[in-house]
């Protein structure tokens, strides 16, 4: 082996070296109680929007929310409220409105490391759990058409 | 009038336009057959090699490129075609990235569709016309002489693919779609303003019809490399450029089939849709984004891979030394190639195909790092053992390029994990990240070889050093900070393809801004001197640096140390 062959090896070595350690922190963070990733919904297992479940649909061009307490099914448009350490799982599609076909929209909360695609026919989960109050923001972020950039609001954690 | 004089009135029309163009048909067979006796009587295989060396025809800003059939002239037409959509779609860039100086749209107030689509625009033609047809062009210049080929027999097919080509990218042009350059279905299927544009279906024909010309120009050029090169040329000691052409087109022809299918079903769900509008019945929609994503992944790599072959061409023309590694750089292009189809999954790892999935793509996405690391140790080490470096234009692009790709590769890297993946997908983190790629390594290294050929695109002029040099500058500082803005932005969550923003991210856009601002400039100095070039006298031969080590003697190629420049004035030298 000579030595322009050994600084290849070396080099390769080094960067598989990175990688192995890169691989096995993803393995590692995705098992973190924080992490969740949005996982399409088998058919017969839907849950509706209770507590802690709150149903997002993505429509051309808003975010509407739905939650249910004991004071009745509650809806609002491009803002949301939710309560600190309360763990809510989101449920997330895409409805068509006011137009011929729903689009696909993607629900990203940056704050909370929250990503969920909206999906006409199909139900996404995801869940998270807010751990500081104050108010966050929300986006769109995959392009659904002429007002693709209001699609957007505010998000309030409360005591 | 009557129906029948109106009827008359048409054939006699028809008649005369029939006989014009009978006309200049037998004027073209007459030439040609004259022409091609010519060229027989003097040893060439086709009469467009024969005038191109022997009547000094076909340089830049000629027409003789665009009917001339030989490889050479369809080369310059695809470089021509390739700058001409670069300045259209990189006006687009500008003039969108302007419109974004104030949080809400201030430019484009009332009518953000103009925003979605010169942004859709700038991305199509930018990745189809830029990218995919500049390397094609410098694959079809340089390769015959690279290659020595013994026969250039299929020009007629190669220019009927081309002009496919062309239409294509006019037609995506004229049809104003505003769908971004994935086309995902529901929307693709709004025709109308707020949607995807009243002319989208246009937009999809032209795809296709750049997908069929490529599709015809990919078979010949690999033919070319597989089947014609010289008798003196061994596949294994081909040049590098060569290699990474043959990888290109082979992934290329692997992966367009899918996104070529997807279309044909998407044109026909515009008039019955049944295939991917995600209503109870019909398939998810999600089903299109597959397909897309397996050929839009493999697109990204056609779009580096020919540069990473040009790299290895470019640096021993200025170190004076042979590349550091013949058989790592092949084994690096080669790996590219079948790793880079694995991992197509990545762009939807938060559409709800779960933590599995999201696994095995991320983890695929780290292996690609390797061949890439490879190849670019190969670049610093080839530089690293010089004895000397000449900084000119081309290498310093070169540098630039290497610089860019470190950068745009780890935030790629970074971007694989999952976690950061949620964090950063669809803002403009991405768009730094594959910036940083495209400016570097896609752009720069096109214009690296453009200044490369300049004596020959120009007819014997050599560039101006100034102007090429600020070209540069100007070009690479403003990419960095346009894509270091969007970097950092992106990953606090500034969310890309809007045209409005939350005031928070105002800083980042206006970075961005400035940045593209600043590329802008430093295209019109590109301009200036290509005409200052085209206003001054002939002052050198049309020789070119790329071609001088392969022309005249008789030596198997790569058997040498390279030679010094035959003419080092040419590519700017002292």
């Amino acid at each position: 082996m000579n030595k322009k062959m050994k600084i290849e090896a070396m080099w390769i070595i080094g960067v598989l070296v990175v990688l192995a350690a890169a691989a096995g922190l993803n393995v590692y963070t995705t098992g973190l109680p924080a992490f969740s990733i949005a996982t399409k919904e088998t058919s017969g297992t839907h849950i509706n929007p209770s507590n802690h479940v709150i149903e997002v649909q993505g429509e051309q061009w808003a975010w509407v929310f739905t939650k249910e307490n004991s004071t009745g099914i509650h809806t609002c448009t491009d803002s949301l409220t939710i309560h600190v350490n309360t763990t809510y799982t989101l449920v997330v599609s895409s409805t068509k409105g006011s137009h011929k076909l729903a689009v696909i929209h993607d629900l990203y909360i940056a704050q909370f490391d929250i990503q969920v695609y909206a999906v006409p026919g199909q139900n996404n989960t995801v869940t998270f759990t807010p751990i500081h109050t104050g108010t966050f923001i929300f986006e769109c972020v995959e392009y659904c058409g002429y007002d693709h950039y209001i699609m957007r609001g505010y998000l309030t954690v409360v005591k | 009038m009557s129906v029948t004089t109106t009827l008359i009135e048409i054939s006699v029309i028809m008649s005369i336009m029939f006989a014009i163009l009978f006309f200049m048909y037998y004027k073209y067979l007459t030439g040609k057959t004259e022409a091609d006796v010519l060229a027989d009587e003097n040893n060439y295989y086709d009469y467009g090699s024969y005038l191109r060396e022997n009547k000094r025809k076909g340089g830049f800003l000629s027409t003789n490129n665009f009917i001339l059939n030989d490889s050479k002239s369809i080369g310059m037409r695809y470089i021509m075609t390739a700058l001409t959509f670069f300045f259209i779609a990189g006006s687009f860039g500008l003039l969108m990235r302007v419109s974004l100086i104030q949080p809400n749209p201030t430019l484009f107030s009332g009518r953000e569709v103009l925003y979605d689509v010169l942004t859709t625009e700038h991305a199509t033609l930018m990745i189809y016309m830029w990218a995919l047809g500049g390397a094609m062009g410098i694959a079809y210049y340089l390769l015959p002489s690279f290659l020595k080929v013994k026969a250039d027999k299929y020009g007629s097919i190669s220019s009927t693919a081309y002009w496919i080509y062309l239409l294509g990218g006019v037609f995506i042009l004229l049809s104003r779609t505003s769908t971004r350059w994935y086309f995902y279905p529901p929307l693709a299927l709004q025709l109308n303003p707020y949607g995807a544009g009243a002319y989208n279906w246009l937009a999809v024909i032209g795809l296709e019809m750049i997908f069929i010309g490529i599709t015809i120009a990919a078979i010949v050029v690999v033919r070319m490399i597989i089947l014609d090169r010289g008798e003196n040329v061994p596949l294994t000691k081909m040049p590098l450029f060569a290699w990474s052409v043959l990888f290109t087109l082979l992934m290329f022809l692997a992966s367009a089939p899918f996104l070529m299918s997807a279309l044909v079903m998407l044109f026909y769900d515009f008039f019955n849709p049944i295939f991917f509008t995600g209503v109870a019945g019909a398939s998810s929609p999600l089903s299109f984004t597959e397909l897309f994503w397996i050929w839009g992944h493999p697109i990204v790599y056609i779009a580096i891979l020919p540069e990473f072959g040009l790299i290895y061409e470019i640096i021993p023309k200025f170190t004076g030394k042979k590349i550091f590694s013949y058989t790592s750089g092949v084994i690096g292009l080669a790996l590219l190639m079948p790793l880079s189809e694995l991992v197509w999954g990545h762009h939807l790892l938060n559409s709800g195909f779960g933590l599995q999935w999201g696994l095995f793509f991320s983890t695929a996405s780290f292996l690609v790092v390797i061949p890439s690391a490879i190849t670019i140790f190969n670049y610093i080490a080839s530089l690293w053992s010089a004895d000397k470096i000449r900084l000119s234009t081309p290498m310093l692009f070169v540098v630039n390029g290497i610089f860019d790709f470190i950068i745009g590769g780890i935030t790629g890297v970074m971007q694989a994990m999952l976690v950061v993946n949620i964090q950063v997908h669809g803002t403009y983190w991405v768009t730094g990240h594959f910036h940083f790629i495209f400016m570097g390594i896609t752009t720069g290294i096109i214009f690296a070889s453009v200044y490369m050929l300049w004596p020959t695109i120009t007819r014997g002029r050599k560039y101006d050093q100034h102007l090429a040099t600020w070209h540069f500058t100007l070009t690479a500082i403003g990419s960095f900070v346009m894509s270091m803005g969007w970097t950092v932005g992106g990953f606090l969550g500034m969310p890309r393809f809007v045209s409005g923003y939350f005031a928070r991210f105002q800083v980042y856009q206006d970075i961005a801004i400035a940045g593209g601002v600043i590329i802008g400039i430093g295209q019109l100095f590109f301009l200036a001197n290509l005409i200052k070039s085209l206003l001054d006298e002939p002052s050198t031969t049309t020789n070119n640096a790329f071609e001088d080590e392969y022309t005249g003697d008789e030596n198997e190629v790569g058997s040498n140390e390279p030679e010094p420049l035959k003419n080092p004035t040419a590519v700017g030298g002292e």
